[in-house]
């Protein structure tokens, strides 16, 4: 009987050592093997943003994917599988993860500030030069490169644009009044928190903040609408955005991530495009495909 | 003076019979109020997508608002090999389970590793799913799979199948127990093994419990939701037998998708909602046949089963 005990318990004791011994050895990175894509579910909005980015809106995900239902998933995902790619904002990428360069480019904020590393998006808003003469305006304008905005902006997950030479906001005697701002959707949560902000600041004062994409908050910004328009894409000068000046708030920067075993440094933006799209006529399905 | 007082306590007897009425009332008006949600949303927006369309489409596409596909079938497919996988798995170990600590396992072992199986019921998904993707996947994608991927099919199936062992053994034991003893000692008595005894009498005898139990880990496994996403990849693609396939299953595919969605595809969520539902209901509705007859056959069969020990050991 109490041969018989310990038998069992000592079986037991070697399967659960057999399954971490084997769990841990033989996960190396194998650029002949595929490519472990992971992407987020439809309705997110890092997905979104990222689709449209390198070209693939409206695309569904390419067969055989693995669907993490969240950031964290991700991240736990990518650090413990060494074939993985993924991508995910730049502000939740920890270090346990490896960034790759897209076309040479480091994922930084440096970098996504001077416009280079290709899967980012300014932030910004819009408005007539006239705008910026009304007090209560000017205000607002100074207010959100403010180092108070700013820190928000990075603590939401984006990348602050002023961070260097932030100052601290000095509030200047308001009487009240009201600001409309529409816009982009992606830019939208972040205003709503930063107005909530101005008007705790300042009491009589009324931030309206609505959405309708970013073309809309072009033309409301022009035709006097709205005194703030906000987009989260490139800003043109010119044809719809004639007559208007812009402010960078803030960028939206997509890192492309993979595990640390793995031993590719860069993708070109093409690459990255021929790895998410089902219907890539040379869909990139291993990492040796890379070279 | 009585009076008023047995007043009271009459007023206060009503009072409670109202209040313990209530309360069984409130369970029967959940069901009731979950029921109609789901028709009155669902019914529509299947009517809608068009019910073929929906339930024999095979395509899930939502990207592109222009041109959306609500095509469940690769869902159903999958929900229905994943929980199939999984009840093969789970069914074979949990049997064998179950017999060895009814007869060939020392009674104190017996408990002790009963209340370590049950325990097993009490885990959280979110903790098996935990498990799943920091074990079964990397030992499942550095050891056994063909095509590097962890996720997937067998993965769900491994972790379903684990979840489902303590309504197996327990049932399945239970119906053991319950089992008449004596056909045991008679069969013994014939000349058959232990083995031959519990395989050939017993196990047949408690045959009515094994099926009552497999149609309750069906249920279980089928309505898996949270250990099945982080671990079965998720892609909405048709099953095509191999077993490191990311798939969808139909609460994977809610469960994806309707935190954030809106619109149309919320509605065609809800309509998944739906056809898990009526899944669901047909387990239960089979879980309980099965329990309401297991009392007249058996009775009928048991002295079959004695004789054909008999004769086999004659």
């Amino acid at each position: 009987m109490k041969k018989k005990i310990a038998g069992l318990l000592s079986l037991c004791l070697a399967v659960v050592l057999g399954a971490v011994v084997l769990t841990g050895c033989g996960a190396g990175f194998d650029p002949e093997k595929p490519i472990a894509v992971v992407v987020r579910e439809t309705a997110s909005g890092t997905r979104g943003a990222f689709m449209e980015i390198i070209g693939l809106t409206g695309k569904d995900d390419p067969t055989g994917v693995i669907t993490a239902p969240g950031t964290p998933q991700v991240l736990a995902e990518v650090r413990g599988n060494p074939q993985a790619i993924a991508y995910e904002s730049l502000g939740y990428v920890t270090s346990e993860v490896k960034k790759l360069k897209i076309n040479g480019v480091e994922a930084t904020v440096a970098n996504i500030i001077n416009n280079t590393y290709p899967i980012a998006r300014p932030l910004s808003v819009v408005y007539l030069p006239a705008t910026l003469d009304n007090p209560l305006f000017a205000a607002f304008h100074t207010f959100l490169l403010s180092s108070e905005a700013q820190v928000v902006i990075r603590d939401m997950g984006y990348v602050d644009v002023n961070n260097a030479n932030a100052t601290a906001y000095a509030k200047p005697p308001l009487s009240g009044g009201t600001i409309n701002i529409s816009g982009s959707t992606t830019v939208q949560p972040l205003m709503d928190v930063l107005a909530e902000m101005f008007e705790d600041l300042h009491s009589g004062v009324t931030v309206v903040v609505a959405g309708g994409g970013s073309g809309t908050g072009r033309t409301q910004a022009q035709n006097g609408t709205s005194n703030f328009g906000m987009i989260s894409n490139e800003f043109e000068t010119g044809g719809t955005t004639e007559g208007l000046e812009f402010t960078m708030v803030g960028g939206d920067g997509i890192a492309v991530i993979v595990n640390t075993k793995n031993t590719y440094d860069n993708l070109t933006l093409a690459q990255l495009k021929n790895i998410y799209d089902r219907d890539a006529e040379n869909r990139i399905t291993k990492w040796a495909d890379l070279a | 003076m009585i009076r008023p007082f047995y007043r009271f306590i009459r007023a206060r007897e009503k009072l409670m019979k109202v209040l313990f009425l209530l309360s069984s009332v409130f369970a029967v008006l959940a069901l009731l109020v979950i029921f109609l949600f789901l028709m009155m949303r669902g019914i529509p927006s299947i009517a809608n997508i068009g019910f073929f369309r929906f339930v024999f489409g095979t395509r899930w596409s939502v990207s592109d608002p222009n041109n959306q596909s609500f095509g469940i079938l690769p869902m159903i497919v999958g929900s229905i090999y994943v929980t199939a996988l999984a009840t093969l798995i789970g069914v074979t170990i949990g049997l064998f389970t179950a017999v060895f600590l009814y007869k060939f396992c020392p009674k104190k072992i017996a408990k002790g590793v009963r209340q370590l199986i049950n325990l097993l019921a009490g885990i959280p998904s979110v903790v098996y799913g935990l498990f799943g993707v920091m074990v079964i996947v990397p030992f499942l994608r550095n050891n056994v799979s063909s095509n590097g991927m962890g996720h997937g099919v067998l993965a769900a199936s491994i972790i379903l199948a684990i979840m489902i062992l303590p309504t197996i053994v327990s049932i399945t034991l239970d119906a053991l127990h319950a089992a008449p003893e004596h056909y045991y000692e008679g069969a013994l008595a014939l000349g058959a093994s232990k083995e031959r005894a519990v395989f050939g009498v017993m196990l047949p005898s408690a045959k009515s419990g094994v099926f009552a139990a497999v149609v309750l880990a069906v249920g279980r496994a089928i309505g898996e939701t949270m250990a099945v996403i982080m671990v079965i990849g998720g892609s909405p693609e048709m099953p095509n037998g191999s077993l490191f396939q990311s798939i969808r299953t139909l609460t994977a595919n809610i469960a994806l998708g309707a935190m954030e969605a809106t619109g149309s595809i919320l509605d065609a969520m809800i309509a998944t909602g739906v056809i898990l539902f009526v899944f669901t209901l047909f387990i239960n509705v089979g879980f309980n046949l099965i329990k309401n007859k297991k009392k007249k056959p058996n009775k009928k069969k048991k002295p079959d089963k004695e004789e054909e020990a008999t004769d086999e050991v004659g």
